[in-house]
């Protein structure tokens, strides 16, 4: 086995690159594919929450690269997905505590474990940011349609080029109406500055927040709009890329109707 | 017959008439010979802005001034003068005037740095002299040149120009949307005035950063020759 390291990116906090690992590792996961997200946010630990495993946490990522344990009893298996696992974070280290390079020595043994493995990305460009990309083969830059979100976007996708990784964005928390009413930057004029390919479009859902609270996964809901756009992500990186970034099930089109009288301001 | 023919001689059209003189002749052969050719372009001396140049360092200002005096009394040109800053007209610039004959630009080395593709948010671009970008500057990216700046696509990040005090210099850009412009010790921010669709340039103009259409107004038209930058 020759997994793939995936890291999830956007320089900018809260927009949704957490949500976005769980769910698209869960998604891939569903896939059959073996799967592995690992939170890279040490100090400051998400993952587990959100896919509801914290009560589970014995080891975390920082044992693992210390030698403290093996990646089998740190990988803490979900129990409702089949061949999805969680390496956490750890809540009392800081990002100091590991390197670039205990990374790219760990990342080998994950290749060979699994097919897929997902890396939450903290917000920022240091050393989180360093450790996390290290030994990434590609990378899931996640951006909302708000000019600072473009503005850290961008800056991360220039470290991503200088590091010979080429990423794909994600554009989350969309609302339609709003960028129907001009209040809000359509999806074409983020990848008007941004120029990376579009893997996923994502609209504001209240079900990410009711997963989170629940611990009932998003892509578990069959109804969730947010849900079903993370399921094609996954499948679009794993062997569907020409899978068109519409929902089929929206009809209406409009991601493609919609107006660009925001496009000024950016 | 010779000697008359090289006594007064029409050398240009360009931005006005260009006419050598012989100084060691005497002024009277000298009018008769401006008048021959004055006459032949009848018209077109009407208002012309004419330059004596006597071809030597020595100001012959006496015979200038009169020979100027004739000229707008009996053909109506609108002023006479020597050529600008005959000293400087040194070896160096007979050399780069003939750079069109010898295309010695061939062997130069820029002083133009040309990049192709995107500057992205946080990259700063730094150039010597000029800068060119074959591609777009995001927002929150940043080019700085000592000379003019040109992108060939927008212009939507921070751009300075003659930095850091040369007030001569552009900044052009086919898509013109920046957050701020710097033109020598000048910034302004925000987008002075944005046409969409149109090829705009900065320069400042009475201490100020203007932006004019750059079509209109062809900022490189006081550049009369060739020259390599
Ligand atoms: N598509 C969405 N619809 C509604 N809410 C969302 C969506 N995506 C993310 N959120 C919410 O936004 C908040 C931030 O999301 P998340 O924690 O995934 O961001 P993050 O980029 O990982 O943040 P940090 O930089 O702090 O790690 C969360 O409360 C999450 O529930
Ligand atoms: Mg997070």
């Amino acid at each position: 086995m020759e997994g793939k390291i995936i890291v999830v990116t956007s320089g900018k906090g809260g927009v949704g690159k957490t949500t976005a690992t769980a769910c698209i590792g869960a998604a891939m996961a569903m896939q059959g594919k073996q799967v592995v997200v690992i939170d890279m946010d040490i100090g400051l630990r998400n993952l587990d929450v959100v896919m509801g495993l914290e009560n589970r946490i014995v080891f975390n990522i920082v044992d693992v690269v210390k030698g403290r344990c093996k990646i089998k009893q740190a990988a803490i298996k979900d129990r409702r997905i089949d061949n999805l696992f969680l390496i956490p974070a750890s809540q009392s280290d800081n990002k100091d505590s590991l390197t670039p390079e205990d990374i790219i020595r760990l990342s080998k043994s994950l290749r060979g474990r699994f097919d897929y493995i997902f890396m939450d990305c903290p917000a920022g460009i240091e050393r989180g940011f360093e450790n996390a990309v290290a030994a990434a083969d590609e990378a899931l830059v996640v951006c909302t349609p708000e000019v600072s979100s473009i503005r850290d976007a961008d800056r991360i996708i220039g470290l991503l080029y200088a590091k010979s990784i080429t990423p794909k964005l994600i554009v989350n928390r969309i609302v339609p109406e709003m960028v129907a009413r001009g209040d809000m930057l359509s999806h074409e004029d983020v990848v008007e500055v941004l120029s990376i390919d579009l893997i996923g479009l994502v609209k504001m859902d209240d079900k990410v927040v009711v997963a989170t609270n629940t611990g009932l996964p998003l892509v578990l809901q069959k109804d969730s709009e947010a849900g079903n756009a993370f399921h094609r992500i996954a499948q679009r990186l794993n062997g569907q890329p020409n899978l068109p970034i519409e929902n089929s099930d929206n009809g209406k089109g409009f991601w493609r109707s919609l107006g660009r009288k925001l496009r000024r301001r950016n | 017959m010779n000697e008359h023919r090289q006594a007064v001689r029409l050398k240009g059209v360009g931005d006005g008439l260009w006419v050598t003189i012989d100084p060691s002749q005497s002024v009277d052969l000298l009018k008769r010979d401006l008048t021959a050719i004055f006459k032949r372009l009848n018209e077109m001396a009407v208002n012309s802005k004419v330059t004596l140049d006597t071809e030597t360092n020595e100001s012959h200002t006496n015979l200038l001034d009169e020979l100027g005096l004739f000229l707008k009394d009996r053909f109506r040109v609108a002023t006479v003068s020597a050529p600008p800053n005959r000293r400087s007209r040194s070896r160096e610039e007979e050399r780069i005037r003939k750079r069109d004959v010898d295309r010695s630009w061939q062997h130069h080395r820029s002083h133009v740095l040309m990049l192709a593709g995107r500057v992205r948010s946080g990259q700063k671009v730094t150039a010597r002299k000029h800068l060119t970008i074959m591609g777009d500057v995001n927002p929150g990216a940043e080019i700085v040149a000592g000379g003019d700046i040109l992108v060939m696509g927008s212009l939507k990040g921070k751009a300075a120009a003659g930095y850091p005090d040369d007030e001569e210099k552009i900044i052009l850009a086919l898509d013109f949307q920046p957050e701020q412009l710097q033109i020598g010790g000048h910034v302004v921010t925000g987008i002075p005035s944005f046409k969409e669709g149109r090829a705009q340039f900065a320069h400042i103009v009475n201490n100020t950063i203007l932006v004019d259409d750059y079509l209109k107004n062809n900022p490189f038209g006081r550049l009369p020759w060739p020259e390599v930058l």
